[in-house]
């Protein structure tokens, strides 16, 4: 048990030395099972890990959802949804922002990150609230929000390495972030119903579409449901695998931004250089992490912390309740998924000992990632606006994030008190 | 050397990415529609994604992409940050040299065995080899740094206030 308290006390000093966190990883791993198993076994072990996860098929399907991913964001297919939901809601008050957040759920259908959704959204929605005399902390909060919605609605980069480093069903745990993710995505339509309720400058009402204009906006969303009915429902059918699946989608991206004439040469190469330079930043971290939690599982940690919770006899659900408050602490200073690949080897094995199901503890992360990518002073998406957006202060994306930070975490609280609105969906599948 | 490196890797691991999605189309394709997969298509992915990476894996390190924790940053003077900086590579160049080593040792290892992968039967010495060099590549890209820092972020924007097209991060 100290031995890895220890090591997780060094990964935090490496860390906040600016050692890489893979690295700082990698290196307490190592170090650790080296002084408990002898330094042969251990650099033996390390090569193993190594070549175990570059030579993964499963894994493929990490790198295949990003380019997928950065192929949509090319395509502009984010610019039809938005005119298809602003058609429709644009004429009420705050509808602009409305319609970001159900851009932002129809893009996340197609794209697994979060960061990506949140860049697109930035480029497609924030002018046009801009023209309409939209506050920058309302424009900007419900940009950050919504695109967070790209990680909870399936594919997600996210549920994928969830599920890689726990073994859990890829396809079920997609099926799962469903219904959490129209329940985030209605969340924070009230978030911004309150903000326009309080400040109705904030968010003035748009024009009126007719019905004809209506329906040839929602026609002209046919790309993204073509490829939402393929990949997802391919994966939920069972007529391929996830990592079939992955390809099938970035393929299809690739086809239709081609056709859109948005791919010349050059560009294509910068997406695929970009795609594999996530993959190798993000198996970096994997392979650091799986070396970590070698060594994690070779301490008594994990079976002195199950005893703990058995012995003081703490509810199942206060355990994993205690383990979402830390989660949120942390995320608002750690990168997300470092948090994550750090903490699964102590929280995982308990979770599943208490007797609950793996893809419900998945959604739950998926979650605590979505408000740590939000919640200021440390949040990607936060900082992601700030770069894109010229003469956005960071000041004001935290003043307008802070209440989508406090919708989500509404939206926690009732997953991990309403488990059957993750578990109702896979519950279909075989 | 930047641009070279940039340009060499950028290809090997964009190219290997783009063949890994087209041998999938191809593969699911060709099983639902032909009834005939490609053959070996799996190992082929194996051996294609550690191309990827592992090409890709140099360019992370020299445009600083690494996560890392950076909030401190304000409270050091320029000339700590620098010093940290120099030992920060420096740690980083040693753990991927190590690697690079313990690598070559596997590849070595695996080739006078013979293994190759189970339907094509190609040598996977090679390709482990090939892991083993380009991690060596990125320690000397670390060793460089450390003689010419760059800026290390998060978010990898390469200059400042130029915004980087949506890359999709990890998350």
């Amino acid at each position: 048990m100290i031995e890895a308290l220890l090591a997780f006390a060094a990964v935090f000093v490496l860390a906040l030395l600016r050692i890489p966190l893979a690295f700082a990883m990698g290196f307490v791993g190592f170090v650790g099972l080296g002084l408990m198993r002898g330094w042969g076994p251990t650099a033996a072990a390390a090569a193993q890990v190594v070549y175990d996860t570059g030579f993964a098929y499963t894994l493929s399907v990490v790198p295949l959802f990003i380019l997928m991913g950065n192929f949509v964001a090319r395509a502009g297919l984010a610019h039809e949804l938005f005119r298809a939901a602003y058609a429709f809601i644009g004429h009420f008050r705050g509808g602009l922002a409305h319609a970001t957040v159900l851009a932002c759920a129809g893009f996340g259908a197609i794209c697994g990150s979060s960061i990506a959704t949140a860049a697109t959204m930035a480029k497609v929605a924030y002018p046009s609230m801009k023209k309409l005399g939209y506050s920058d902390y309302l424009s900007t909060g419900v940009i950050a929000a919504g695109g967070t919605l790209g990680i909870m609605i399936p594919p997600s980069t996210i549920m994928v390495i969830y599920g890689i480093v726990t073994e859990t069903n890829i396809g079920k745990l997609f099926a799962a972030g469903v219904l959490p993710g129209l329940l985030c995505a209605a969340l924070m339509m009230c978030g911004v119903a309150w903000i326009t309720w309080r400040d109705p400058a904030a968010g003035p009402a748009g024009e009126r579409s007719t019905w004809p204009q209506r329906w040839r906006a929602l026609r002209d969303i046919w790309g993204v449901v073509l490829l939402v009915i393929v990949v997802l429902g391919g994966i939920y059918g069972g007529v391929f695998t996830a990592t079939e699946g992955a390809g099938i989608g970035a393929s299809g991206a690739f086809f239709f931004a081609l056709l859109r004439g948005a791919l010349p040469p050059k560009v294509l190469l910068q997406v695929l250089v970009e795609s594999a330079r996530t993959t190798a930043m993000l198996f970096t971290i994997l392979i650091a992490a799986m070396m970590f939690s070698n060594f994690i599982n070779f301490t008594s940690m994990p079976g002195d912390l199950r005893q703990g919770i058995t012995h003081l006899g703490l509810s199942p659900l206060m355990v994993v309740g205690a383990m979402m408050v830390v989660y949120v602490l942390l995320g608002t200073i750690m990168e997300e998924l470092s948090m994550v690949l750090l903490t699964i080897p102590v929280f995982f094995p308990i979770v599943t000992q208490l007797g609950f199901d793996p893809v419900w503890f998945g959604v739950l992360i998926v979650l605590v990632v979505q408000i740590g990518l939000i919640s200021p002073p440390v949040g990607m998406n936060l900082f992601v606006l700030n770069a894109l957006l010229d003469g956005v202060t960071l000041k004001q994306i935290f003043r307008g994030v802070w209440l989508f930070v406090v919708t989500l975490v509404i939206a926690l609280a009732v997953v991990l008190e309403l488990p059957w609105l993750a578990l109702w969906l896979p519950g279909f599948m075989k | 050397m930047k641009r070279l490196l940039d340009a060499l890797c950028g290809l090997l691991a964009g190219v290997a990415l783009f063949a890994i999605m087209a041998l999938t189309l191809v593969d699911v394709l060709g099983r639902k529609l032909l009834s005939q997969s490609v053959p070996g298509s799996l190992e082929l992915t194996e051996i294609l994604m550690v191309v990827v990476i592992f090409a890709a894996m140099p360019l992370v390190s020299l445009h600083g992409e690494h996560v890392v924790f950076d909030s401190l940053d304000p409270l050091l003077s320029p000339r700590l940050r620098r010093v940290q900086q120099v030992l920060v590579d420096g740690l980083c160049c040693a753990a991927l040299a190590g690697l690079a080593w313990l690598m070559w040792d596997k590849a070595a290892a695996m080739a006078s065995y013979g293994d190759t992968t189970a339907q094509l039967k190609l040598p996977l010495g090679p390709f482990v080899q090939l892991m083993s060099v380009l991690c060596g590549v990125t320690a000397l890209v670390h060793g460089l740094l450390m003689l010419r820092p760059t800026r290390h972020h998060i978010v990898g924007l390469d200059e400042p206030g130029q915004p980087t097209p949506p890359a999709g991060g990890a998350t």
